[in-house]
């Protein structure tokens, strides 16, 4: 059976589409199929990858409009014999399926996504202890691999390129709800900023789209939330 | 990198559809609130300036304007709970649930709404 | 990145907006419905002009008006304030937006005021 890869290309000046028939075995993945094109059809052809079993978050690509790992999608689950495969919107396309990160990860690191302590102390290190019920109120935040789905499919993201985005709100409610992080106020200023959790209106598509389920949506609420008591209990006190 | 891409259709779900229609309606409310506080200017210039605006206004031919603006009312009104409610973090987890019922609430007073818009600009005068 | 840098400020606008936007839509929910029930759905003369003036001149109703109005004022141009700041052209021009807006919500919301105290 051969499925119809049609690829949005984009070679440095101009887009184009391409299609390619690719030759499909059962179970075989999205991107098994790119690998088929990229060795036996046209070796020009330009898409990240690297670990094949989605935890690197390199793959994200948009198939018939949505955005997926390209190594955690069957051909087969996408029930359609014609793939119109594109790389993911909001970011800027550098060559083909790859795009530009860079702005991304800059805002990633905008929120700190790192433990903050008071009492950091490398020549005697302290365990830092928390119960299983600690850690359970922000694990799901933690399992973000950075893929950018949630950020691609962002309305505000769409329209506005210093927004911060789901990912980094995540990242940064991922460390306040820690027991263990001491550097919540930092990280209140971070987001409060109208490029921050305001632009977010609740589309949650980004919950939508979430190959690992981080639940992006829930996360900015729960930001939101707390940064404006914050930032209003800051002008009162 | 265009508001287009606030009304993006294909791949999406209905949460991001319900988003784009929540602007949409939005703006089509703050038009309409602009002409109607404009119109009532009206007031000041009289009991007949008043009264023919309204005359020309409240009528069968604007009877399908008025059911399409109760449309986007309601639906703005019953959307936007639904959103206040989720963005104060309540009802994460029944999202989907809570969006049908949005869609469902807004069908039904819709169509209660528009008989009683029927009613009263073609009903006994 | 520099557009990142502005970030650091503290803001009590955006919180207060976000909060009073989320209230006031509550609020409308339930006014309009009012407003509607009153204007469309009561009586077939509701519209007639003594009638208009009449509320206007009615203490309870010219309550519930007047929070209707602050309502939608605020409700709709900081909708359209937060409509523009989700665009690049908004980050740019972020104070003129602010200002402008604000400055309308409350000329519209004084507007209103002046119409119903003088007919």
């Amino acid at each position: 059976m051969k499925v119809i890869f049609n690829i949005r290309r984009f070679d440095g000046e101009k887009d184009y589409w391409q299609s390619f028939a690719v030759p499909v075995f059962r179970g075989m993945t999205l991107l098994e199929g790119l690998f088929y094109i990229k060795e036996n059809l046209d070796g020009s052809l330009a898409f990240r990858a690297s670990c094949r079993m989605g935890v690197c978050g390199s793959c994200a690509v948009k198939v018939n409009g949505k955005p997926v790992l390209a190594c955690e999608t069957q051909i087969s689950s996408v029930n359609s014999s014609k793939l119109d495969i594109e790389p993911i919107d909001n970011f800027r396309v550098i060559k083909d399926l790859v795009t530009d990160f860079e702005g991304f990860f800059r805002k990633h690191e905008a929120v700190k996504p790192y433990l903050i302590r008071n009492d950091d102390n490398y020549e005697n290190p302290v365990e830092l202890i928390q119960t299983p019920k600690q850690m359970k109120s922000y694990y799901t935040f933690s399992l973000c691999i950075k893929c950018g789905a949630c950020y691609s499919v962002c309305p505000a993201a769409a329209t506005r390129s210093d927004y911060l985005g789901p990912a980094a709100i995540t990242a940064a409610w991922r460390f306040i709800a820690d027991s263990r992080d001491e550097g919540k106020e930092e990280r209140y200023e971070a987001v409060c900023g109208d490029n921050g959790v305001w632009r977010c209106h609740f589309a949650a598509e980004c919950s939508e789209v979430c190959p690992k389920k981080v639940e992006p949506a829930k996360a900015v609420q729960k930001m939101r939330i707390r940064t404006a008591l914050h930032a209003i209990k800051k002008v009162i006190l | 990198m265009s508001v287009a891409d606030w009304f993006r259709v294909r791949g999406r779900s209905l949460q991001s559809i319900s988003f784009s229609l929540h602007r949409l309606t939005g703006l089509v409310l703050f038009i309409y609130l602009l002409m109607h506080l404009s119109y009532l200017t009206s007031l000041k210039l009289g009991k007949e300036v008043y009264e023919s605006l309204i005359a020309t206004t409240v009528s069968p031919a604007f009877l399908p304007f008025d059911i399409l603006l109760l449309l986007a009312t309601i639906f703005h009104g019953v959307n936007g709970i639904r959103v206040v409610l989720n963005e104060f973090g309540i009802g994460y987890e029944a999202r989907k649930a809570m969006l049908y019922a949005a869609y469902l609430i807004t069908a039904i007073l819709w169509i209660i709404a528009s008989v009683a818009m029927y009613n009263f600009v073609v009903g006994v005068r | 990145m520099d557009e990142l840098e502005g970030m650091h400020t503290r803001r009590v606008l955006e919180p207060a907006a976000w909060i009073l936007q989320m209230v006031s839509g509550l609020l409308l929910a339930a006014l309009i419905a009012i407003h509607l029930y009153v204007t469309h759905f009561s009586t077939h003369d509701a519209l007639a002009y003594e009638n208009v003036v009449e509320r206007f001149r009615d203490a309870g109703f010219k309550a519930i008006y007047t929070l209707l109005l602050l309502a939608v004022t605020f409700h709709a141009f900081n909708g359209v304030r937060a409509i523009v700041l989700d665009t690049d052209f908004g980050a740019k021009n972020r104070r003129a937006v602010n200002w402008l807006l604000m400055l309308l919500f409350v000329a519209a919301f004084a507007y209103g005021i002046l119409l119903m105290s003088s007919v």
